[in-house]
């Protein structure tokens, strides 16, 4: 029972770090139709700045805090300097974004070296339930997780940023027609999105440390999940997120790691081929 | 497909207008001619360069002619039927794994058998991988082929990785080299001019297969896939046929790789090699055969010279750079030198002189 209940933890956590990781990939691949090669980058940028911040004696937290709004001001500048000339061509945006993420991905490595740096969990220690110890950092993850999810999705649905958003999205020169300033709407969903993988980045970075590869690992499967998920909505990426981080983590736990790890996406092209909408079809929220 | 529409406009705006302009048709029909005379000097340098390179600089050139024997392959898919495969080192790493293993468990090192095998292992992988991903009832999305071929790469560098028999992380090392009769072919001047004939040979036939009717059906496919349908072109089985033949040729190219680095290593298969790959394509000049082999040459000889000096920042300028070349240059460096006109070139074979000449009203067809 209480390993049952560790790894139903664990794979929850994992989950819930996918989906975080996700949710700007998402939101930009379903808002702007442009798959973000550098979003993985993105995620190590706020791993990085978390890092910077612990290492110059600030509590890490305010790393972690400043960290969705520095990298989300680079998603700024980055769209308005590069990304904006793309968005007629998905496959010179992949490229494009590609060596974007090469360019932020050395520059870290030229920065921390080749080391595998560590950063402590701000809320350390482990919650106990009985016999059973769960780390209070990846229960925290998940909380975080679920209340931004949360926060998204009413920032989409319920406010007027996100309609607009959405009507940037679905008819721009409608959109444009009525007063909707385009590329500034692109250029702030692009900041959104790159804001809430510097999140995910400086949340993750006491779990898994940071190295300069640290983005890469979660770039391929946040693609798949996207995939799965389905393009042009807010919960199609989460909910392919929500498959394929469950299925990543408890995969293994039934069989050997290599073949679990390469089933998943096998599974997923797969799933992808035959059902090209995703999971969930259709654009809105 | 984008790049080669955001492209046209600034080709025929740039130098092409200039030199048409200039002198009309004489002018012309002079600029047609760069490109031989490119591909020339191109052949010419690779001819003399183990004569005026110290050793270690041959070794380095023949993994440069290998890789760029790898470029072509990719330049077939993507730079002529428009297919962005992010998942090219997944036929050269097999193929490199399949002919190590050839070597260490059953002693094969012939040479006129592990090419083979490597091309066929190459091949087989391309029409398993693209037959799945190109082929069925509805046509796939660019961005589907895009990221499963990247998905591809990926899941077998993590399987390489894990896999105890494939050498795990190490890879496998040591192979035996490669041979004939009793000759083995070891690092140095032998074995770069049989990577050089080799390259020279497919590249003559890769440029004989775009030029064709086949590769106008490509070009088509590349510019507008629905209007070759239309057409009556079954535009998938053209695209899965031309990315089994890009797997062949990144086949022989990994099994002339794994023979001359003598062990393969996950890497090989990995997202790592396939992006490499993209990069010397983008660099050189997509849709031109030439251009990938320039993009080869110049990607592999800078980081080689800087990268004694600036290892740290050399990845960091060849992201700039690309990214330059991406916003400004879509059609690579080789179209500072090359015309639109002559990249695009003409199909099928020429019609004689004498037929010409006669049946000029009849003939319509080129």
């Amino acid at each position: 029972m209480a390993n049952a209940f560790v790894a139903a933890f664990e794979i929850l956590s994992f989950g819930a770090i996918i989906v975080l990781i996700v949710l700007g990939l998402g939101i930009i691949a379903s808002m702007m139709g442009i798959f973000n090669f550098a979003q993985g980058e993105f995620v190590l940028l706020g791993a990085y700045i978390t890092y910077l911040a612990y290492a110059k004696g600030l509590p890490i937290w305010a790393g972690m805090l400043a960290a969705p709004f520095v990298v989300g001001a680079l998603g700024f500048v980055l769209e308005a300097l590069i990304i904006r000339r793309f968005y007629a061509a998905p496959i010179v945006a992949m490229l494009g974004t590609y060596a974007l993420g090469l360019i932020i991905r050395e520059s870290v490595r030229g920065l921390i070296g080749g080391f595998y740096l560590t950063v402590p969990e701000p809320i350390g220690g482990s919650i106990d339930i009985g016999a059973m110890h769960i780390s209070a950092w990846r229960f925290t993850i998940i909380v975080i997780t679920l209340l931004v999810m949360a926060g998204c999705y009413l920032l989409l649905s319920r406010t007027n940023f996100g309609l607009r958003m959405r009507a940037t999205l679905e008819n721009p020169s409608l959109a444009r027609a009525s007063g909707i300033s385009t590329p500034l709407m692109y250029g702030a969903t692009f900041a959104f999105g790159s804001a809430l993988a510097g999140l995910a980045g400086a949340l993750i970075v006491p779990v898994f440390s940071l190295y300069a590869d640290l983005g890469l690992r979660f770039l391929i499967q946040g693609f798949v999940a996207v995939m799965v998920g389905g393009v042009g909505s807010f919960i199609g990426p989460v909910a392919g997120a929500g498959v394929i981080g469950t299925l990543s983590a408890a995969l293994p736990w039934i069989m050997a790691p290599v073949v679990a790890d390469v089933l998943v996406f096998v599974l997923a092209i797969a799933f992808i081929k035959f059902r090209p909408q995703g999971l969930i079809a259709g654009k809105g929220v | 497909m984008g790049a080669v529409k955001q492209a046209i406009p600034a080709a025929i705006g740039g130098e092409a207008d200039v030199a048409m302009d200039s002198s009309g048709t004489a002018k012309q029909a002079s600029t047609r001619k760069i490109l031989p005379i490119v591909e020339g000097v191109v052949l010419v340098a690779a001819l003399l360069a183990p004569l005026l390179l110290q050793d270690y600089l041959t070794v380095f050139a023949t993994r440069v002619i290998i890789l760029a024997l790898f470029a072509l392959s990719f330049d077939l898919v993507w730079g002529y039927a428009g297919i962005m495969s992010f998942g090219q080192a997944l036929f050269f790493g097999s193929a490199g794994y399949g002919v190590a293993l050839l070597a260490r468990d059953l002693d094969i090192t012939n040479i006129f058998l592990v090419l083979p095998a490597g091309t066929l292992i190459g091949l087989t992988f391309a029409l398993l991988l693209g037959g799945f991903l190109l082929l069925g009832r509805h046509p796939s999305s660019v961005i589907f082929v895009s990221l499963g071929t990247l998905t591809g790469s990926y899941a077998a560098d993590r399987l390489a990785r894990g896999w105890y028999y494939l050498g795990g992380q190490n890879g496998i090392p040591s192979i035996a080299p490669m041979t004939v009769g009793g000759y083995e072919f070891t690092e140095g001047p032998a074995f770069y001019y049989l990577v050089l004939g080799i390259l020279v040979v497919v590249y003559l036939l890769c440029r004989f297969l775009v030029r064709s009717q086949f590769g106008l059906a490509l070009a088509g496919l590349r510019e507008n896939e629905q209007r070759i349908a239309f057409f009556g072109y079954k535009a998938q089985h053209l695209k899965a046929i031309i990315f089994a033949i890009g797997g062949a040729v990144a086949g022989m190219a990994g099994s002339l790789y794994a023979f001359h680095e003598g062990f393969v290593w996950p890497n090989m298969v990995g997202v790592v090699v396939s992006t490499q790959v993209v990069l010397y394509v983008l660099f050189g000049g997509s849709g031109t055969l030439i251009g990938a082999v320039i993009g080869a040459v110049i990607v592999e000889g800078v980081s080689f010279w800087l990268s004694d000096n600036y290892r740290d920042i050399w990845p960091i300028i060849l992201g700039v750079l690309l990214l330059f070349v991406i916003l400004f240059r879509p059609l690579g460096l080789i179209s500072f030198v090359l015309g639109e006109r002559e990249r695009v070139g003409s199909f099928g074979a020429k019609p004689r002189e004498d037929v010409k000449a006669n049946g000029k009203e009849k003939r319509n067809a080129p």
